[in-house]
């Protein structure tokens, strides 16, 4: 893309404002979604008391967690204790920043583009910020100094490095195919040519089950498998801390979503409707399918994620890879 | 490399602090509105242990598998890591980015394969 476009450094200020703030409401009312979804599902009505349709539910809880006592255990490491929740909103939070939801307006002079950052290893930070969110909840758990909390941080780390894997080995096609690691020209590319969807099928089956498994959602939320761990790295975590730990992990499903969305399907491109509402509606469409998993499948077992894992999603991701890279190299 | 190419930073670094603040006030927040218990007893500090409170546990420990997990880890990830430059260059480099590429996993096949026969990619427990 041209750098010469003219944006002053107000106007990333006031752009960067609004997207935190609509992901942090995309993620309040990810929550309310999911409960109701899941009610539903289930056959209840899921959360109907605070406003209509219980649309007031996610002010609720945040003024609950906050109310909350900051419980401290005895043994914790403070300063880890507290920050580590802290680390994990962020790198939640940072990664959604390369993510394309909205092609370039004009507005008198100035140019505002549908995007936060267009950096030229976008995917990359996305995933380097991916990794430092580990340590979150490795530290996190460690630091709280209790069985659950330290077996279930140690499961987290191991879950998220194999699944990290093939998660990176399956957009290498998309790389391949897209010629960049910038997402907004992954997006460009696909405009001109077509959905990476369809010739990286493969590819997005891979990234989708793999990146399930990073964001800790059922069926391999192994880490919070609460018949053996509790509630495994943050079991003596309550209140806000606990709350940010759980802001974490549904922006790291909406970031990735979003991440699905650029990748394989066009990004914020479509007929007929703006950018931005393209890029919700998709968004939405697999935010949907996250939660319809969690209200059908049964968890696995810990060897079953660990085999399925190395021994079945690393040579499939690796194999579409090289047929990609031998197709494009010929083609 | 060019000051310019550092441009394309500053909007991530803008966004960066606000991710940043976001936690943090929130944490901030916790400890200023958060209500105070009127009587502490040790009891309720101690790390859960789903009935018997023998307190915090000596030493902690767990399976030797998790650190065999890492070590694979650091394997794939540096292939990943030298795989993805010459993913991107692989349509400008035409057959020798291919041939790089195709050796490269071969290389990485041969020490796959050495690694489940040797087991490594059971869990075991």
């Amino acid at each position: 893309m041209d750098s010469g476009l003219n944006q002053p450094w107000w106007i990333d200020l006031i752009k960067a404002l609004i997207v935190i703030n609509l992901v942090m409401a995309a993620f309040a009312y990810c929550t309310w979604l999911e409960r109701k979804l899941l009610g539903r599902m289930q056959l209840r009505y899921g959360p109907n008391r605070a406003g209509p349709f219980g649309l007031l539910q996610p002010i609720a809880d945040l003024v609950k967690l906050l109310r909350k006592e900051s419980f401290f255990p005895a043994n914790a490491i403070d300063l880890l204790y507290i920050a580590a929740p802290a680390v994990a909103c962020f790198t939640a939070l940072a990664a959604f920043s390369v993510i394309p939801f909205g092609g370039v307006w004009h507005v008198g002079d100035y140019v505002i583009t549908g995007w936060i950052a267009n950096v030229s290893i976008g995917l990359l930070l996305i995933f380097a910020l991916g990794a430092i969110g580990i340590y979150a909840f490795l530290v996190g758990g460690w630091a709280s100094e209790s069985k659950y909390s330290l077996l279930g941080s140690m499961r987290t780390a191991a879950q998220l490095v194999s699944y990290e894997v093939s998660l990176a080995l399956s957009v290498l096609g998309v790389v391949i195919m897209g010629k960049s690691l910038s997402l907004v020209d992954i997006v460009a590319e696909q405009q001109a040519t077509i959905w990476f969807a369809a010739p990286q099928f493969v590819g997005l089956l891979v990234f989708f089950v793999a990146g399930i498994a990073e964001t800790n959602r059922p069926p391999f939320d192994l880490p919070e498998a609460e018949q053996e761990l509790v509630a495994g790295y943050h079991t003596e975590y309550s209140g806000m801390r606990f709350g940010l730990y759980s802001t974490a992990e549904y922006i790291n499903m909406i970031t990735l979503s979003g991440l699905a969305v650029t990748l394989f399907f066009g990004g914020w491109g479509g007929p007929w409707l703006p950018g931005p509402l393209w890029f919700l509606l998709k968004l939405g469409a697999f935010i949907f399918v996250f939660i319809w998993l969690r209200a059908t499948l049964p968890r696995l077992r810990y060897d079953q994620l660990m085999r399925f894992g190395w021994k079945v999603l690393l040579p499939v991701a690796t194999l579409n890879a090289l047929v990609t890279a031998i197709l494009v190299a010929l083609l | 490399m060019p000051l310019a190419a550092l441009d394309d930073w500053f909007p991530f670094l803008v966004y960066g602090f606000f991710a940043l603040a976001i936690p943090a006030s929130l944490i901030a927040g916790s400890f200023i509105l958060a209500t105070r218990p009127k009587t502490t007893a040790r009891q309720r500090t101690i790390p859960f242990e789903s009935g018997v409170s023998v307190g915090p546990p000596k030493q902690q420990r767990f399976t030797i598998s998790f650190y065999l997990t890492a070590m694979l880890f650091i394997v794939f990830d540096i292939e990943i890591v030298f795989l993805y430059p010459v993913a991107l260059w692989l349509d400008a480099l035409g057959s020798f980015a291919l041939a790089e590429f195709g050796f490269f996993i071969a290389i990485l096949a041969i020490a796959y394969v050495y690694v489940w026969k040797k087991g490594a990619l059971d869990w075991r427990t």
